[in-house]
Parts: C-alpha cells; sequence; structure tokens
C-alpha cells in the first residue's frame, strides 16, 4: 500500500512539475499549491492530538479540523483557475496542475485512511 | 502485501449515520470557501472601481463574521443543557445567536441589493462583479446553514 501511495504521489508531483516546466508554459506560479499540500494534514492532526479519538464518535474539533481541510483542498484547486483566468498561467498548465491536485489529495487521502487508524494495526499495513 | 485487499472497505460497513457530521462538515467548507474564490476570481479579474467598487468586499466579511458567530454556539447551550453552560449563560446564546442569524440575512440581503442597485439598475455593460458579489454571500450564507444545522450533536456523546 506504501508502495502504491508512493507512486501516485510521484504522478502527481509529475503533472504539477508538467505544469511549470514544459517550454511552452515556462512559469513557475503553479508551484504555490504545494504550500496547500503541505499545510492540508494539519488540522486533521491538530485535531486528533486535541481530542481523544476513542471516546465519542465524532467531535466538534475534528469536525472543525474537516472544514478547514476541505477548505485548504478548495483553495487548491481555486488558485490555478484564478491563475488562468488572469493569464498569469497557461490553461494547458491550469489543467494539468489540477490532475496533479486531484492524484495528490486523492495520496494524502489514502495515506491517513490507511496509516490514520492506529499504531497497532502497522504490522498488517504491508 | 498480500494482506491489501482485505483492508479495502466495502460500501455496507461504513455507517453512514455516523458520517452525517463529517459530510456535512465538507459540504460547508466546500460551499464557505468556494463562496470566497468566487470573490477573490472577480476582485483579480476587474481591479478598478468602476468595475467593481471593492467596498463591497464588506458584505462578504460581514457574512464571515456571522458564519463564526452562528457556529460558535452550539445547540446544547441554547437549550440550557446544564453541561455545556458558557460564559454568557443560555440567554446570552440566545442572543449571540440571533445577532449572528441577524447579519446572515443582512448580508445576504445586502449581496441581493449590490446586485440589483449597483450593477441591474445603472445598468453597466459588466454584471459579473455584482453576481459574483452575490454568489460569494449566498454561498458562505448557506455554508454556515449546512454546518450549523447540518450535523447533530448527539454524535458528540
Amino acid at each position: 500500500a506504501l508502495v502504491g501511495l508512493s507512486f501516485s504521489g510521484a504522478i502527481g508531483l509529475t503533472f504539477l512539475m508538467l505544469g511549470c516546466a514544459l517550454e511552452y508554459y515556462g512559469v513557475y506560479w503553479p508551484l504555490f499549491v504545494l504550500v496547500f499540500y503541505i499545510i492540508c494534514p494539519i488540522p486533521h492532526c491538530i485535531a486528533r492530538r486535541i481530542s481523544d479519538d476513542t471516546d465519542a464518535a465524532s467531535s466538534a474539533c475534528r469536525e472543525l479540523a474537516y472544514f478547514f481541510t476541505t477548505g485548504i483542498v478548495v483553495s487548491a484547486f481555486g488558485l490555478p483557475i484564478i491563475l488562468a483566468r488572469v493569464e498569469a498561467i497557461k490553461w494547458g498548465a491550469c489543467g494539468l496542475v489540477l490532475a496533479g491536485n486531484a492524484v495528490i489529495f486523492l495520496t494524502i487521502l489514502g495515506f491517513f485512511l490507511v496509516f490514520g487508524r492506529g499504531d497497532d494495526f502497522s504490522w498488517e499495513q504491508w | 502485501m498480500s494482506g491489501f485487499l482485505e483492508s479495502m472497505r466495502c460500501s455496507e460497513c461504513v455507517d453512514w449515520g455516523e458520517k452525517r457530521n463529517t459530510i456535512a462538515s465538507i459540504a460547508a467548507g466546500v460551499l464557505f470557501f468556494t463562496g470566497w474564490w468566487i470573490i477573490i476570481d472577480a476582485a483579480v479579474k476587474y481591479p478598478h472601481m468602476e468595475d467593481f467598487n471593492h467596498s463591497y468586499h464588506a458584505c462578504g466579511v460581514i457574512a464571515t463574521i456571522a458564519f463564526l458567530m452562528i457556529n460558535a454556539v452550539s445547540n446544547g447551550q441554547v437549550r440550557g443543557d446544564s453541561y455545556s453552560e458558557g460564559c454568557l449563560g443560555q440567554t446570552g446564546a440566545r442572543i449571540w445567536l440571533f445577532v449572528g442569524f441577524m447579519m446572515a440575512f443582512g448580508s445576504l440581503i445586502a449581496s441581493m441589493w449590490i446586485l440589483f442597485g449597483g450593477y441591474v439598475v445603472k445598468e453597466k455593460p459588466l454584471v459579473y462583479p455584482g453576481i459574483a458579489v452575490f454568489f460569494q454571500n449566498a454561498f458562505i450564507f448557506f455554508g454556515g446553514l449546512v454546518f450549523k444545522f447540518g450535523r447533530t450533536e448527539d454524535l458528540w456523546q
């Protein structure tokens, strides 16, 4: 599972880099979505630290974390679209970045689903 | 790696009732942030004041404050459940919620006013900024409603 996730992560980053580095596109503005990739797991981790995950099915803190994480994901999709609309990047680059976004976020989601369950499951993750 | 397929979940195994809060939070997040990105898009496309008067941003800011106010109090505090007594008490919670909803409805109405009074009536050639303001506030409003009423507090027990 880890290998599969690493592969899809690499594919996603490849799309992102292609969106910047191809001769026809040439500008590096799309790299700003990397910021969104990095901060995306943070609300979830904070909520998990604060609330003891075992006692309630859900809690206000976890829901707030989901809210902000969704916001970060939406922002990572919105930024390339706005950059393309003001002609800072070309629409082809925007499309590549959006595809890369989708793959990376699915990878991060998969990471949390597979590895987020708890330490006692670690022996069967591979 | 041989256990990989066993760890995949089937859709019948997931308890959708328990996920209601999660789904509501995610839907509210999508609505709220889409609203803000719509106005960012309009502000970036039309930087001049004649096309898009940037003081119209105040409407969205008030809507966001209203969103925060509405969701800061839980339904338990408004009902007066004794275990979730906030610093203002039950009456304070009700007044807070009342002011929050007033601001939310006010910003929604203001956005409609901006669209019709500022763009349609004046017959401006460029209506998109007015539509953007309206949709921003509508999305933020509905995001707030979904976040407030889409979640059930029974799951917090």
